[in-house]
């Protein structure tokens, strides 16, 4: 009975075109009882295989394609056993480290040298090697031997088994297979056209002729190898040979952090009762003490207490070199967590539900998140790779795949679209579904949908999307093990210096029940740790996140007024709205702060009802089943605390378990498939399930319907609520930040840039209407960072200036106090320092404003150079220039710092426009609901949202603050360029004012007056206008 | 004392394109790669007003105006259409320059008496040329100063000496610095050529670079300017008359002779060689018949020129007698000198006399050569070229391939064992071939990607032997058990 040794999968990147889901299938429709998959140099692909084998109940061969570097032929290499397993993947991890990312560089000598219990596939075209493999491998070497559906296939054939007789070796039938079904023969010369850089047109001869291989029946293959039937029974014994199964991987935590008298389990209990004092030094509540037992008891269970241990060692090097760091996510529902001070959520706050993080159900390992300050998170890398070495400790890989908008791009210049047309269609690729580029969307665009080539272009693209492309390392996902990782899965290096990751990614790793740890950055702890060192100096002393007080009522007051530019979560344009209707006054209303303003309770219309019960003007009630099928309260216990509207991840889990009868295993998969942007029409069925589950006991079909929506929301950007939780903590930190010391935050937010939403600019300019003194860069006083002097004036530091190096700063620092120009130009500093200085406009400090600095440090650089003149003192000239007009020393500000303390822009235009009639954004968000606007400020940023069908939301400045525009679709469509072009936007239309206060410019009428900002400074920008402030592009329009 | 006249034309690369015929009632821009990102090199008016802005990003000038028609920069055409243009300008002056990537310069000291005074030339230079501005001056640069500066007038003419006033409020970057050194001036406040030469010579000099200060002498006049002004080309041609009509064959053929002879010796000297040659024949009568010969290859030998000319003669109808005759190089391009061998003569000839030969006898068309076309295709693995271009090499055929493919294969019928094996016997122009033996099938599928194949199914091809030992390539489209039953072609025959 023939087997098919040989399939490569889309893993063998763009060489295999199919999945290995695809390829099972497809073999179990063909009745074939074992399948080999090999991709190319790699084992990335083997996981999915295996997990789809099992589904289908037929054989997985385990296996790699090893191409050479040395002439070698292509050898598939079947590991027979574990052991042959381990030496497979460390051939490959040692091939892969000779090369750059993505390559692997073998020699003959390596698979020789890791050949024992290996059973090898000779893709031979002559004797090359056969020798030298036929003695290594004596009974478990075979030659394959293939039809290619050309000419000399027979006597090819003959020729294949007269050279496996020469040399003892018998032949082993295959059809090297490359995709599942012969249709797929299309993506795969398309996916050919893509590698080697050329059109379906000029790729000739390079394409294959026919479309032969795929996956062929036993009856097929015996029929065409009549000829040689040992063959076929040749593939059948190395199926035989081949038994191992994936699933004995075993997975072993790695043991360093257990004492050597002690057993995991042993010295979790006592670090946890420890830990457990610690945290209620009153007394431990009877409550909590029986959670942690129960806990305990489940970890014990299922053998998890090294994990615990692990992440707990990881989290007190953190703690004892200073870093900040916090446990997010479903680990957040631990209490043995909470009292090991990997997480921060205390439970006698938050109904925590351990059966979320770990269940002895579930069966999965826990997967525990850690945030550590973004400036510092390498140092925890750092000491994960010390302490575990790199043979154990590696990055698991994330894959990227084909989105629609690179596949269509890559399709249409293989098929030999014009390069608008492509650039069109790839435009176009935002929507999800069938309405990706569907007919009508193609006429928008210009497309002839009619048209055969861009029929076949959108065909072929469609199938593109969800290929794998590439891997990539992981954000932050950690692997460690307790023995060698390499003997696991291949390791290979990244793109960064330093780093490697291993070849399977998160799902892969899951699926084998092997331990993830994942060491993530973030920003705000960063700046909240430069904030509490400002504090020390000036005497207040935190370290952790616990220490400041909580519940202050006047945090709660400024987050009900909105007033949170630059706190954490919360300040963005949405979750600006939303305060002001949310009101919080306690720390779990920060919680549901948190999760509300997400697709998934938008998506699921929730938000509304919730605020309405909130605010009293609706009644609470639950959702209920008919009395029949259960009890009327049974969603009282899941939904209690949210005033009967599901607004958290579990909460909509636990609808899919309570009410539609979901198995938690079932509800898993669901929460798993909407976490992945591959929908493979699995959606279709689990939608069914959950609402015919919840309709036939009795649940409005409607109420279904929006649980489901909001399931389908949450996606990826799901909340638990204890993740909720522990980022409500750090918007509780940064808010009392910003509210009791708002110098020190705007400081330390500056000094930790890159992130968040705003820029340097709004950010000094938030400080300063908080009455905070901000004095400008200055080469006398600034060091690198942004500083408080002792009269708590905020001074900007050098690193606010583009372009500058710390190296400057420090060598700037050094040689001070500068007198004047001849003492600093003798001070043999770099000259770019300078220009930068004086572009910067800091050497006020010695007399020279900025014309004349640029006039004195220009002249330096001929005389600096002239060696004649070294020994002669310098000489400075006074120069006869102009003033600089005050419009064109802001715009040179924000061209240098991008934020300028002397004016705003608009000021010199104001005149001007209220000469058109135009009034302040001030006034404009002053007048009442319904009248008419006219006002003009820079664009500061523009937002698109997914979830709201085409709206744009744009926020404007002047001199006088902020306001915020809508603009509704037909709108959008009408001022088209002026939208998406403006540096600086005139809007006229009417206010919208809502009941709390909150105001919306609602556009009419737009016009681009960026025109105008290039008048400030007559021509100085030469090209299109660099915008008043640069944001985050990642918040605009993608 | 020189008067130089400069012609500015704004958004040249797009006039090129309107007058190569892209449509002007949809905005246009050309597009430039710089550093890896496409960005817009010149915009048309009507995708000015629409928000496309040189410099832009291609994605963000698509993006605030969607309906842009772009095109790639082609600095070499625009360069030659300025060439063209300024060769044009030779009627009024002989010494022309193009002034790149839009502008023209005109030497027209002592030319202007002959439209009038120096207004009424540039007046006339600036109709024939709209839009256009158009500036004359003493130096080169204050000219393309003055011609580009912002002002309503399209014309300026700068009293001689007064170049310095002219320019004293016009803009820096008109004297044509760069980038870098345009801001760095305006950064300190000196944004007029005025302001320029208020400075020291000596700061300018320190601060902005020897050639700042250059450019700003040179415009006043302080420094030369020197520019390479064209020159055009003479065209290589004979004529010879004589004193009494002739009329024989043998005397018109004397004089090509000679003619040949002389023009084929010009030719030498100048290194050139010629590939399109016209002799014209002058009669009584005023008519003019001529002969056209080509060449594959550009050259100068007489005897072969000769020979060509001769082997024509007989459709020249003389008429009551020609009283002159012209011999034209209509198209020449460089040739340098042959070597010969050690005893004097010239290196033996190749392949291209015969070819012009046969060429000019039939015509040019009709001779060509096959090379190798890629494609798994058989009747698309060829295709024609003229016959002395290089060849690319033969690829080795995954098969063996007849010499000749049948066009259009022929049906045939034929019995085969299902499901692919060679046919055992066939029927093809009555004839029953009974097959000895065969290889294959040699499966090759369709071009899927091309839009005139209708059918898409793959051919099995087979290489058959019969009994009286001939060899064909027959296929079969389609398998049987098919929704269409599979039919069978000859396409080849081997031997």
């Amino acid at each position: 009975m023939f087997v098919e040794v040989q399939a490569a999968t889309a893993f063998s990147f763009l060489r295999g075109a199919s999945h290995a889901t695809e390829l099972i299938h497809t073999a179990k429709f063909l009745g074939l009882h074992a399948i080999g998959i090999a991709d190319r140099n790699t084992l990335a692909g083997v996981v999915r295989a295996h997990i789809a084998a099992k589904a289908a109940h037929i054989q997985l061969i385990p296996a790699a394609r090893l191409v050479f570097r040395d002439g070698t032929p292509d050898i598939t290499c079947y590991p027979t056993n574990r052991a042959a397993w381990s030496r497979l993947s460390r051939l490959i991890t040692l091939g892969k480290g000779r090369a750059i990312k993505g390559n692997c560089a073998l020699d003959l000598t390596d698979l020789l040298e890791h050949s024992q219990d290996q059973a090898i596939l000779i893709h031979a075209q002559d004797e090359t090697a056969l020798p030298a493999l036929a003695s290594h491998f004596r009974k478990r070497a075979w030659i394959a031997a293939k039809r290619r559906y050309r000419d000399d296939d027979n006597l090819n054939l003959k020729r294949t088994a007269d050279l496996g007789l020469h040399h003892f070796l018998p032949i082993l039938a295959t059809n090297d297979v490359l995709y599942h079904a012969p249709e797929r023969r299309r993506l795969h010369d398309v996916m050919t056209c893509i590698r080697l850089g050329t059109t379906l047109e000029k790729a000739g001869l390079a394409l294959a002729a026919n479309g032969e291989r795929h996956l062929k029946s036993a009856e097929e293959m015996t029929r065409l190898f009549r000829d040689h039937p040992q063959a076929i029974a040749a593939s059948h014994h190395l199926a035989s040979l081949c038994k191992f199964n994936l699933d004995e991987l075993s997975y072993e935590y790695p043991d360093e952090p257990v004492p050597p008298d002690a057993t995991p389990d042993s010295h979790l209990t006592y670090l946890t009762w420890q830990g457990a004092a610690r945290r209620f030094p009153q007394g431990i509540p009877p409550d909590i003490k029986s959670t942690i037992e129960k806990e305990l008891g489940i970890i014990k269970g299922l053998f998890y207490a090294a994990y615990f241990l692990t992440v707990h060692d990881i989290v007190c090097f953190a703690q004892s070199a200073g870093i900040l760091c916090q446990g997010r996510g479903s680990a957040a529902n631990s209490v043995v967590c909470y009292c090991l001070g990997i997480t921060a959520v205390d439970p006698t706050e938050i109904n925590l539900l351990f059966e979320r993080f770990v269940s002895m159900e579930r069966r999965e390992p826990p997967d525990i998140d850690v945030d550590f300050e973004h400036e510092r998170r390498e140092e925890v890398i750092q000491y994960i790779y010390t302490r575990y070495g790199r043979h154990r400790a590696g990055i698991a890989a994330t894959v990227i795949h084909y989105r629609p908008k690179m596949a269509v791009r890559e399709v249409g210049k293989v098929m030999g679209l014009s390069e608008d047309a492509t650039a069109a269609l790839s435009a176009e690729s935002w929507n999800a579904g069938e309405t990706l580029w569907n007919d009508g969307r193609l006429e928008e665009i210009g497309l002839d949908p009619k048209s055969h080539i861009v029929q076949r272009t959108v065909a072929m693209a469609r199938e593109l999307i969800g290929f794998p492309r590439h891997l990539s390392q992981h954000v932050g996902g950690f692997v460690l093990t307790r023995g060698r990782l390499d003997e696991t899965v291949p390791i290979g290096p990244a793109a960064m210096e330093g780093r490697s990751f291993i070849e399977w990614d998160k799902d892969d790793i899951d699926a084998l029940g092997i331990m993830k740890v994942d060491i993530l950055a973030l920003g705000m702890l960063t700046c909240i740790h430069r904030a509490f060192d400002f504090l020390a100096q000036r005497g207040v002393h935190f370290t952790t996140l616990a220490d400041v007080p909580r519940e202050d009522p006047l945090v709660y007051a400024m987050l009900t007024r909105a007033d949170s530019l630059g706190v954490f979560q919360v300040e963005s344009r949405a979750q600006m709205n939303m305060l002001p209707r949310l009101k919080p006054k306690e720390f779990y209303d920060l919680v549901i702060e948190v999760a509300i303003v997400r697709p998934g309770p938008i998506q699921g219309d929730m938000v509304h009802p919730y605020l309405r019960r909130r605010q009293g003007l609706e009644d609470v009630h639950y959702p209920s089943p008919s009395p029949e099928h259960g009890d009327a309260n049974e969603l009282k216990m899941v939904l209690g605390k949210t005033f009967g509207v599901p607004l958290f991840q579990e909460q909509a889990m636990r609808i899919a378990i309570e009410a539609a009868r979901f198995t938690p295993q079932q509800a898993n998969q669901l929460r798993r498939a909407m976490a992945t942007f591959r929908n493979v029409g699995t959606i279709q069925t689990f939608f069914d399930q959950m609402v015919d589950g919840m309709v036939s006991r009795g649940y409005e079909r409607d109420f279904a319907e929006r649980c489901f929506r909001q399931i389908e929301g949450f996606g990826t950007y799901g909340f638990p609520e204890s993740h909720a939780a522990s980022f409500a903590l750090i918007v509780y930190v940064s808010a009392w930040l910003k509210c009791h010391h708002p110098a020190v935050f705007a400081a330390a937010l500056l000094n930790s840039q890159p992130m968040g939403f705003y820029a340097p600019a709004q950010i000094v300019g938030d400080a300063r209407a908080h009455g905070v003194s901000v004095r400008s860069v200055d080469l006398n006083m600034s060091l690198w960072d942004s500083h408080l002097d002792e009269d708590a004036t905020l001074r900007l530091g050098f690193r606010i200036i583009g372009g500058f190096r710390t190296d400057w700063a420090s060598a700037i620092v050094h040689g001070r106090p500068y007198r004047d120009f001849r003492h600093l130009a003798s001070a043999g500093l770099p000259h770019a320092a300078l220009v930068a200085l004086a572009d910067a406009d800091a050497m006020r400090s010695i007399g020279l404003d900025r014309r004349a600095a640029l006039w004195q440090v220009r002249g330096l650089e001929r005389e600096g150079k002239l060696p004649l003149f070294a020994g002669l003192p310098l000489a400075v000239r006074k120069a006869k220039l102009p003033v600089m007009p005050m419009p064109e020393q802001v715009t040179a500000d924000y061209q240098s710092m991008s934020l300028s303390l002397k004016s705003h822009p608009l000021r010199f235009l104001r005149t001007r426009l209220i000469g058109e009639g135009a009034m302040t954004c001030a006034q404009a968000n002053n007048i009442s609901n319904g009248a008419a606007f006219f006002t003009v400020g820079v664009v500061l940023v523009r937002q698109r949202p997914g979830s709201a069908n085409g709206v744009v939301f744009a926020t404007i400045e002047d001199e006088t603050g902020t306001a915020n525009v809508v603009v509704w679709p037909s709108v959008v469509v009408t001022y088209r360029s002026a939208v998406l072009g403006s540096a600086l936007l005139e809007v006229r239309g009417r206010i919208q004012r809502t009941a709390e206060g909150i105001v919306h410019l609602v556009a009419e009428h737009l016009e681009n007056r960026t025109a105008d900002l290039r008048n400030l400074d007559d021509d100085t920008i030469t090209g299109p206008p660099a915008r008043a402030d640069e944001l985050p592009r990642s918040r605009d329009f993608r | 004392m020189r008067r130089i006249l400069s012609v500015w034309l704004p958004a040249w690369p797009i006039r090129r394109l309107l007058r190569e015929g892209w449509p002007a009632d949809r905005p246009l821009a050309t597009v430039e790669n710089h550093g890896g990102q496409r960005r817009i090199a010149a915009a048309s008016r009507l995708a000015e007003t629409q928000g496309v802005i040189r410099g832009q990003s291609l994605a963000q000038a698509r993006a605030v105006c969607p309906a842009l028609v772009v095109t790639d920069a082609d600095p070499d055409a625009d360069r030659a259409a300025l060439t063209r243009m300024a060769n044009w300008c030779e009627r009024f002056s002989p010494l022309t320059a193009i002034d790149p990537p839009d502008g023209l310069w005109i030497d027209i000291t002592g030319c202007a008496h002959l439209l009038g005074n120096e207004t009424t030339l540039a007046k006339t230079i600036a109709k024939r040329l709209a839009p256009c501005r158009v500036a004359i001056a003493g130096t080169p640069l204050a000219a393309q100063a003055a011609s580009r500066a912002a002002t309503s007038q399209p014309i300026e003419v700068i009293s001689p000496g007064s170049e310095q006033a002219a320019l004293q409020a016009l803009p820096v970057t008109l004297l044509r610095l760069d980038a870098h050194v345009v801001a760095g001036l305006r950064r300190v406040g000196l944004r007029t050529i005025g302001d320029l030469a208020s400075q020291s010579r000596a700061d300018l000099i320190a601060r902005f670079g020897a050639e700042t200060n250059l450019r700003l002498e040179q415009a006043v006049g302080k420094s030369p300017h020197l520019i390479t002004w064209l020159r055009e080309k003479q065209p290589l041609s004979e004529r010879v008359a004589f004193a009494e009509p002739i009329g024989t064959a043998d005397d018109l053929a004397g004089m090509l002779d000679l003619l040949s002879k002389t023009v084929c010796a010009r030719m030498e000297a100048e290194g050139v060689g010629g590939r399109r040659f016209v002799a014209t024949f002058y009669r009584v009568d005023d008519l003019t018949p001529a002969i056209e010969i080509a060449m594959a290859k550009p050259h100068h030998d007489a005897s072969r020129l000769i020979k060509l000319l001769a082997a024509k003669l007989d459709t020249i109808d003389p008429g009551f007698g020609v009283e002159a005759i012209a011999l034209n190089v209509l198209e020449s391009a460089p040739l340098p000198p042959r070597q010969c061998n050690m005893n004097g003569t010239l290196q033996s000839e190749d392949l291209s006399t015969v070819i012009d030969e046969l060429a000019n006898r039939l015509t040019p068309d009709r001779l060509w050569r096959p090379i190798p076309q890629a494609s798994h295709i058989p009747e698309r693995a060829s295709s024609i070229a003229p016959p002395l271009d290089a060849i690319p090499a033969w690829p080795h055929p995954p098969g063996e391939r007849p010499l000749r493919l049948l066009r259009p294969p022929e049906p045939i019928e034929a019995s085969a064992p299902i499901p692919d094996d060679p046919p055992i016997l066939f029927r093809w122009r009555g004839a029953v071939h009974r097959v000895q033996a065969a290889t294959g099938p040699e499966r090759i599928g369709a071009e899927w990607w091309r839009r005139s194949d209708p059918d898409e199914r793959f051919r099995d091809y087979y290489r058959v032997e019969d009994q009286a030992g001939a060899r064909f390539w027959v296929f079969r489209i389609g398998l049987p058990g098919q929704d269409r039953a599979p039919e069978w072609f000859v396409h080849g025959l081997f031997g």
